[in-house]
């Protein structure tokens, strides 16, 4: 079977800024200038307090893994070839989460919530995915 | 609190066997479920004024025949004044229950059928079926770029719970033995061999710490029920299963975004559907808990206050969750032994709790069943469904 093309995000207008920041290797998300609160997938209004207003900041792509996974069978067609490979959910020091890959790690070492920081993998000419290694 | 405690009850139940069944089409699973259940509930046909066909997700085609009233038509249902499908993924059974209550209670419909059926089992390929769960619910922006799927999902949990509260792998393949015990018992469940722990342990590992026998398997199957309103009820020849307590929470769409995977909202639903329903676990003489992965069973069985947080393990092990003993705990097999049929898994619970209380479970019969407790969730575990039903009104 040939391997299908990995997928690129869909992407939702209102997140245009935080792929185009990730083309560059910077991590962005969204903050309530209301409610003070990092936002983190970006939103249409904040989802604490409703506010409109919102404003887009660097943020410092460092966070713990609060849980792993490392896919070693089954996994969907466009990942078969990258197996072994880790799915983590990662905390981020500004108190969100986001789903990403952890890279350049020793797999027996992993554990929940271990330091990691960000780095940047180019997936395509348009995307940039952000992922994590340990620090 | 609702108003629906004790206003309307379950009368009638039907399903067909999970498994391949590549020879038929998929609308039978919808139209004898259906038909089973309009006649286990001693109605005419034409009693039927709604009728509620919850969604089918291998295809869209055939989910559009459902929409468009094939079952009405296919059991000539000519009374029936609406069709209209109700789907929240895996919790549609207690969302498709306290929609139909709540038709009945406010008088726009006298019975309504529930219906599910679908065919994950032979109407898509086993890796279509891995392809299809790596997106159906799983956001494409946010998720699916980095590989995530369902056992992934379900391996995030494990993780997390295991690191909180200390359950080993062995724990976790002991809920796998319980719901098999069950499933032996079970003339419409997929997987009837014994099951050992050693088993479990000696399968491929798919998504760490989870292996292919702590996964459930998709199969094609059905199941329906009649629901109508307490006064009807008491003159039909089944047990009423009245509705006690009903609570939900929504936690999430993107699986990521959920602030706390090996808990979820469970304890606030339970809390909230024990009370109305005046009974607490101790009172429930079974436990249908979703089952998809172990750790999500144990969570269930822990969060509702079967026991305390990290507990479940133990019990498991123990085997108190087994066909005679203290707690009976999923007792159709469960989506890991009767199999996994999309939407309908936690349908199949609900019809499984009714003919519990309604005393026609067989073999697997759980001695003056009085009352049960139902816990569905779909999606990526997106929403945390309790329904308390019984056969009294405390």
């Amino acid at each position: 079977m040939d391997t299908p093309k990995k997928p690129v995000p869909i992407v939702n207008p209102w997140a245009r800024p935080f792929w185009d920041a990730a083309r560059e290797e910077r991590l962005v998300t969204q903050r309530c200038k209301d409610c003070d609160k990092f936002i983190f997938y970006p939103r249409i209004a904040c989802p604490h307090c409703f506010s409109d207003n919102l404003e887009w900041v660097e943020v410092s792509g460092k966070g713990t893994i609060y849980s792993f996974t490392v896919v070693e069978n089954n996994a969907p067609s466009a990942f078969i070839k990258e197996m072994p490979y880790v799915v983590a959910i990662i905390k981020l020091e500004e108190g969100v989460q986001m789903l990403s890959n952890v890279v350049e790690c020793d797999l027996d070492e992993l554990h929940c919530d271990m330091p990691v920081e960000i780095t940047f993998e180019k997936l395509t000419d348009e995307f940039t995915l952000p992922k994590f290694r340990p620090v | 609190m609702s108003e629906l405690k004790g206003k309307v009850a379950i009368v009638g139940i039907g399903e067909v066997p999970t498994g391949r069944f590549p020879e038929t089409a998929a609308i039978y699973h919808a139209i004898e479920s259906a038909k089973q259940a309009i006649r286990d509930a001693g109605i005419d046909k034409d009693e039927i004024d709604f009728c509620m066909p919850t969604a089918s997700l291998f295809s869209p085609q055939f989910n559009t025949e459902l929409v468009t009233c094939r079952v009405v038509e296919e059991l000539g249902l000519k009374k029936c004044k609406k069709n209209c499908q109700v789907f929240s993924g895996g919790s549609s059974s207690s969302c498709g229950l306290q929609m139909a209550g709540s038709l009945i209670t406010s008088g726009v419909a006298r019975t309504v059928l529930f219906v599910h059926s679908d065919r994950l089992g032979t109407g898509v390929t086993a890796q279509g079926g891995i392809d299809l769960f790596s997106t159906a619910g799983i956001s494409a922006e946010w998720e699916v770029p980095f590989g995530q799927h369902y056992s992934s999902i379900a391996a995030l949990s494990t993780t997390r719970y295991k690191y909180e509260t200390g359950c080993t792998d062995e724990q976790l393949a002991s809920v796998c033995v319980s719901n098999r015990k069950w499933a032996e018992k079970n003339p419409n469940a997929f997987f009837r061999k014994p099951l050992t722990i050693e088993e479990v342990m000696a399968s491929k590992m798919l998504s760490t710490p989870l292996r292919a026998k702590m996964s459930n398997m998709l199969f094609d199957g059905g199941s329906a029920f009649v629901l109508t309103s307490a006064e009807r009820a008491r003159d039909l020849p089944n047990k009423p299963v009245y509705i006690l307590g009903e609570s939900g929470v929504v936690s999430h769409f993107v699986f990521s975004q959920e602030l706390d995977v090996s808990r979820f909202g469970w304890a606030k639903a339970a809390k909230e559907a024990f009370e109305e329903a005046d009974l607490t676990p101790q009172d429930m003489d079974v436990a249908e808990i979703y089952d998809s992965y172990p750790v999500y069973q144990m969570i269930g069985f822990e969060e509702l206050g079967f026991c305390e947080r990290g507990e479940a393990g133990e019990i498991f092990m123990r085997g108190e969750t087994w066909p005679g003993r203290r707690i009976p705990c999923t007792t159709d097999g469960g989506m890991l032994s009767k199999g996994h049929i999309g939407a309908g898994g936690a349908v199949s619970l609900m019809v499984e709790a009714a003919r519990q209380l309604m005393g026609k479970a067989g073999e697997r019969q759980v001695k003056d069943a009085r009352f049960a407790v139902e816990t569905a969730t779909g999606g990526t575990y997106m929403d945390a469904q309790v329904t308390i039903l019984g056969t009294e009104i405390p």
